[in-house]
């Protein structure tokens, strides 16, 4: 056979390919990923980043990082960058990209971006976090840069000496206000709640109430947002007494909470009704080799140091999924005896008891046979590959998808029959 | 491919001198949405090479540019043509919306 006839059989087999699958792709650069990024460089992994805007995320547009344990006062940029460099030091890629289509079927997941290139990939971590949530009221998409904005920190100068409202109440709302006070000459926030109730932490609320350029309007909310070439005024409506009433602003500033960036895993991932990632102590998400990291997933706090927390613990959950699998394929799927398979736990007496009278009836049988013992207290992939759910269990391995199940009472006897008649 | 910066003289130059049909994004260092929207626009550009203008000011070293044409934050793309002002677009865009009113301003 020819060598270029060789090269494209090769390259039709996917080998060239093969060489270039990551461990662990991530799917965002903030915190959550960063972490997951060192975590993964750190255990030798392939592994890269995927961020389409700023590394280090929505941290990255906080001023001011009073929190995150060891660091008294820090900026977002400044810790994000710390983490980039770190992950980078440990060979983790992190590539300017987004993604457009995404599979997850298969052991091989497959990530096509934007930029056309794909990566292949043995576990994903989707980190990608949350963004503001729109009012979705006249006028905000409209002016949004005339006067609707987001982000105090890029926006705020513009407003020096003008009137600002801004809507909500939580850390951002109350923060952010704050800030806007430098530069505009009067602040009004507007709050969902009873007079005095907002929902920001109480030192931040304690500071707002004494800023004397700031002003509230309680129990209300922001119906239209009004103007012609920019922002002129607001309609806001006392949702106690019904009253609309117009105010006149040049600019309007919106935090009412974050939504999590998963319309593009619908129907792939299982989420909770606002779209959050549902997962489990091991960030697992609903389909395996797929784990959640950060603000994208249900959970109770989302802080920088929630979120390193996650990545860390998604990373090392995919690295023994990713040994767990190449284990399975060394032993089970390329070994040269049939397979036989036992589900047990050290808590279930009945399926140590097994394994014993298991290892014996193998010997009987001439060690014909492999005997592979799987504790379910440490791993699931195989069990569920397999549709296991019982300890203890006994499957016989006739090919790659055919198997022969023991799983009652007599199984073993049931077995022991079963091997006569085929070995 | 990087976008031309411009100063109060450039500007003056390529956008009312030239006068050829071109885009300036008003931007900032620290502003998380033009970090989305810049690099956008930087690959866009690679489609445009001597057809159309991309150009960048950063507001906090060119504030009296920004201050002239009175905007209220970042990022914003504002469109010539002829050194005409054709519109503007605002805040988190997608590339197709951009292409789009490029498309408008080519075509006059």
């Amino acid at each position: 056979m020819k060598k270029n006839v060789w090269l494209k059989k090769l390259k039709k087999s996917g080998w060239d390919k093969m060489s270039n699958i990551y461990d662990i792709v991530i799917i965002g650069g903030g915190p959550a990923g960063l972490s997951a990024g060192i975590y993964g460089g750190r255990a030798k992994l392939k592994t890269a980043i995927l961020e389409k805007g700023t590394v280090g995320g929505m941290a990255a547009t906080t001023r001011e990082m009073v929190n995150y344990p060891g660091f008294k006062t820090s900026t977002g940029p400044e810790l994000t960058k710390a983490m980039a460099d770190h992950a980078r030091e440990f060979g983790t890629e992190i590539n300017k990209d987004e993604v457009k289509d995404i599979d997850l079927n298969g052991e091989i997941k497959v990530i096509k971006t934007k930029k056309g290139k794909e990566y292949q990939t043995r576990a994903i971590i989707i980190a990608v976090g949350s963004q503001p949530r729109l009012l979705n009221i006249p006028g905000e998409k409209e002016f949004r840069g005339d006067g609707v904005s987001y982000c105090a920190t890029c926006d705020a100068e513009c407003y020096e000496g003008l009137h600002v409202v801004v809507v909500g109440n939580g850390d951002a709302a109350i923060e952010e206000a704050m800030f806007i006070t430098k530069y505009a000459s009067k602040v009004t926030i507007i709050v969902i709640h009873d007079e005095g109730t907002l929902d920001c932490n109480k030192l931040s609320a304690e500071k707002a109430f004494k800023n004397d350029k700031i002003e509230f309007i309680w129990k209300s909310v922001v119906t239209e947002i009004k103007g012609e070439n920019a922002v002129t005024g607001v309609t806001i409506k006392n949702l106690k007494t019904g009253i609309i009433q117009e105010l006149q602003t040049d600019g309007v500033f919106i935090y009412v909470g974050m939504v999590p960036e998963t319309g593009f895993l619908k129907g792939k991932v299982e989420m909770d009704e606002r779209g959050y990632l549902s997962c489990n102590g091991l960030m697992e998400t609903s389909v395996s080799g797929v784990y959640a990291a950060g603000d994208v997933r249900t959970k109770y706090l989302r802080q920088v140091s929630t979120a390193v927390g996650d990545g860390a613990t998604a990373a090392v959950a995919a690295e023994r999924y990713i040994a767990e699998q190449e284990s399975f394929r060394n032993y089970v799927l390329n070994s040269d005896k049939p397979i036989l398979m036992a589900f047990w736990d050290p808590v279930v007496q009945e399926s140590l008891d097994l394994l014993s009278v298991l290892e014996k009836t193998v010997a009987d049988h001439g060690d014909a046979v492999n005997l592979i013992k799987i504790d379910m207290s440490r791993t699931k992939m195989i069990a569920q590959k397999y549709n296991v759910s019982k300890v203890p269990t006994v499957l016989y391995l006739q090919g790659k998808d055919e198997f022969t199940v023991f799983d009652d009472e007599n199984c073993i006897a049931k077995l022991d029959a079963f091997l006569k008649r085929n070995i | 491919m990087k976008l031309k910066s411009l100063n109060a003289i450039t500007f003056e130059e390529e956008i009312y001198d030239n006068g050829q049909p071109c885009l300036v994004v008003f931007s900032r260092k620290n502003c998380h949405v033009c970090a989305e929207v810049v690099p956008m626009l930087e690959e866009a550009a690679e489609n445009y090479i001597d057809s159309f203008g991309f150009f960048y000011v950063d507001v906090e070293d060119e504030s009296d540019l920004f201050k002239r044409f009175s905007l209220r934050g970042v990022p914003q793309i504002l469109f010539f043509n002829n050194g005409e002002y054709q519109g503007k677009l605002g805040g988190l865009l997608e590339e197709e919306r951009v292409v789009e009113k490029i498309e408008e301003v080519r075509m006059g």
